[in-house]
């Protein structure tokens, strides 16, 4: 059964290239793995073969194992989504065509989230690679993957299909009568009639659909809770990281979904002692090699303090996690990661921090 | 063009973890200092700004966290209350809408209405009265991150592309001539000197189209002191201590040239944000994870380049 590994976290801690290091590092172990990821920087992106083919999977060279990366695009897979479980093309083109529709399919907060879940569940059900690794959408909250799905969800609900649309009558595809005259009122005095006729009408359409989408939902979010699925945070070594983590625990909980650890990101170095200085050579002058030796200690000591802050920061983050839960500290990178062995060095760094071994090991 | 100081709203924006919301509070700080009355908006229920004054937030309510200087915290929940809430005026019918099992995840569907509603209580905020006059002099926002700011600015214009008429329309139109206007709504994008949140800043500079008259700042966050006071005698003076024998000296000059890439990065993050052509200023890394009060009173002076 195909592992899953699903790499939550706020925007800006790294999640993508850490996903595109994970993955690379488990297909170098010899096992075929798959990685989702969302909008990776321009030369990773590059590295990884997602330049021009972004929605389709993309085979990206290893020395051993296999890696395919694909990068999603929720409009484009809703789009195949509808034409794929589209009665008949009528009902495809007026549903792809209608103005709402392309509002959902583009903007709609979550939307991007849902098409996520239904990339993994396709891929966990084709079952032909070992591991997928998610990388999820940068969002202010780490959170809002987490509830973006059952927000899409809830827009599907049966009780809003029924109230928006009578069942299709013979003549199919009319439109639909408002289940209350007051609501109807209402809502068209807030949003005006072309809205309300457009939403309507989109409803028709995806009744057809909606079975498949409803069925899949639950799926998926069967997915999230299954022995084999493990959610990571990635975070920053930094105290507004908490909030974040304890909302996001708080959910994983509530839902039973299980917590691998944090992956603290761009740690500070340990910090070093101060190491005895080498007396000032003949040829120098004695005057600029203190300055030098007074300024490294100086940048030492800030670090150390730098370095402390982050422990104090890690170590209450773990207070408030579950009892058992890992802090992976991954140093900050020695410069940008743009290709594959760039990610190799982090994928070293994934290892050296314990991560891999509570990630290959039983759930 | 006018300056920050002049503007009745101040969006802050930048890529996740560069420092938004430090920047948007030194702001708040040094106009409150000025004597200005400062309301401070936190978006999508983010409420970390009254703990860096050490006070509980309050939520959607206003706290005062500072002479003159006043916060909360815009949740699209409530905000959509009391925005809807002035279309419809009875609060039954709100509820019988918004709160409806049925209606309430179709409704907070709406494209765009989240952003919306929260750009609606800037606008609110923005022209609020108190005894006659108006209750804020500056709004600052510490706004959603680059792409999802930029989908925020764009969101009256989509909603009145979504209605085509009627109420919603008409007030979205009232909010997007406040935020396009670049003498009363100014912009601020924060980056820190990393390659992707710069390339994000240029990309967002890049695709801001009309909103980019509202550009009133650049600010370059966490910027590193140099480590050695030397950097030409520094290669020669490396060879020398590496050669030393004392195992200490290799974390340590892993650490310098760890700060000395940072310092690096800095003289290119430089010229970059300097060519967008906007006011421009740096904060300094202060070498700490949690930066309080104290620490955001020091970036009040550095930001004055700003206003």
């Amino acid at each position: 059964m195909t592992q899953v590994v699903i790499m939550c976290g706020s925007g800006g801690v790294g999640k993508t290239t850490m996903s595109a290091a994970l993955a690379l590092r488990f297909a170098e172990e010899g096992r075929r793995v798959m990685v989702i990821t969302i909008d990776p920087a321009r030369r990773l992106a590059d590295a990884l073969g997602l330049a021009e083919l972004g929605n389709t999977p993309q085979r990206v060279p290893t020395s051993r194992g296999e890696l395919q990366a694909m990068m999603l695009d929720a409009k484009r897979t809703f789009d195949e989504l509808i034409t794929r479980h589209a009665p008949n093309g009528d009902v495809r083109d007026r549903i792809l065509a209608n103005h709402y529709y392309r509002f959902v399919s583009e903007r709609l907060p979550g939307v991007h989230e849902y098409m996520a879940m239904e990339r993994l569940l396709a891929i966990v059900r084709a079952d032909d690679v070992d591991v997928v690794v998610l990388d999820t959408p940068p969002t202010r909250h780490a959170l809002d993957f987490l509830t973006a799905p059952d927000r899409m969800a809830g827009l599907m609900d049966e009780g809003v299909m029924r109230w928006l649309v009578l069942p299709a009558s013979a003549s199919g595809w009319r439109m639909i009568e408002m289940g209350s005259d007051v609501l109807a009122g209402v809502l068209k005095r807030l949003l005006g009639q072309n809205t309300i006729e457009d939403i309507a009408d989109f409803f028709a359409g995806f009744q057809s659909l909606w079975g498949g989408f409803r069925e899949r939902s639950v799926a998926a979010r069967a997915l999230l809770r299954a022995a084999n699925t493990r959610f990571i945070l990635v975070t920053a070594p930094a105290p507004g990281a908490r909030a974040e983590a304890l909302a996001f625990l708080e959910v994983l909980r509530r839902d039973a979904m299980p917590f691998a650890g944090f992956l603290v990101n761009r740690c500070a170095w340990p910090p070093a002692p101060a190491p005895a200085w080498p007396a000032a050579a003949g040829g120098d002058d004695p005057a600029s090699w203190e300055a030098t030796t007074r300024a490294i200690e100086a940048t030492l000591t800030r670090h150390r303090a730098l370095v402390a802050t982050q422990e104090a920061a890690i170590a209450d983050l773990l207070a408030h996690a579950p009892r058992g839960a890992n802090a992976w500290r991954i140093p900050e990178a020695t410069g940008e990661v743009h290709d594959l062995s760039g990610l190799r060095g982090l994928g070293m760094a994934l290892a050296d921090s314990g991560a891999l071994d509570v990630l290959r090991g039983p759930a | 063009m006018p300056g920050l100081s002049d503007r009745r709203v101040v969006l802050v924006t930048g890529k996740g973890g560069v420092g938004k919301t430090t920047v948007a509070v030194s702001l708040a700080l040094a106009a409150a200092r000025r004597g200005k009355r400062v309301l401070l908006c936190e978006t999508q229920g983010a409420t970390r700004v009254p703990a860096l004054f050490g006070r509980p937030s309050k939520g959607y309510e206003p706290t005062q966290v500072a002479t003159n200087l006043s916060t909360l915290s815009i949740t699209p929940a409530e905000a959509i209350q009391e925005y809807v809430l002035l279309q419809l005026h009875f609060v039954r019918l709100y509820k019988m809408v918004f709160q409806n099992r049925v209606m309430g995840p179709f409704v907070d569907a709406v494209p765009g209405l989240h952003d919306l509603v929260q750009l609606g209580k800037v606008w609110f905020a923005e022209r609020e009265t108190e005894n006659g006059r108006q209750r804020w002099d500056l709004v600052v926002v510490d706004a959603p991150a680059t792409g999802h700011g930029l989908t925020m600015l764009g969101a009256p214009r989509a909603m009145m592309e979504l209605t085509r008429a009627g109420p919603f329309y008409e007030n979205a139109k009232q909010i997007a001539e406040l935020v396009e206007d670049p003498v009363r709504t100014g912009l601020v994008l924060v980056t820190t000197p990393e390659e992707m949140p710069l390339r994000e800043t240029e990309s967002l500079h890049q695709r801001l189209g009309a909103f980019r008259r509202l550009v009133a700042g650049v600010v370059l966050n966490e910027v590193h002191p140099l480590p050695v006071p030397d950097l030409e005698r520094w290669p020669e003076e490396r060879l020398r201590l590496s050669r030393s024998e004392d195992p200490a000296m290799i974390p340590t000059l892993r650490v310098i040239d760890a700060e000395l890439r940072a310092c690096a990065r800095q003289v290119d993050a430089r010229v970059r944000l300097r060519a967008l052509g906007a006011a421009y200023a740096e904060l300094p890394f202060l070498f700490r994870r949690d930066l309080g009060r104290a620490e955001l009173e020091s970036f009040t002076a550095p930001l004055g380049s700003l206003t």
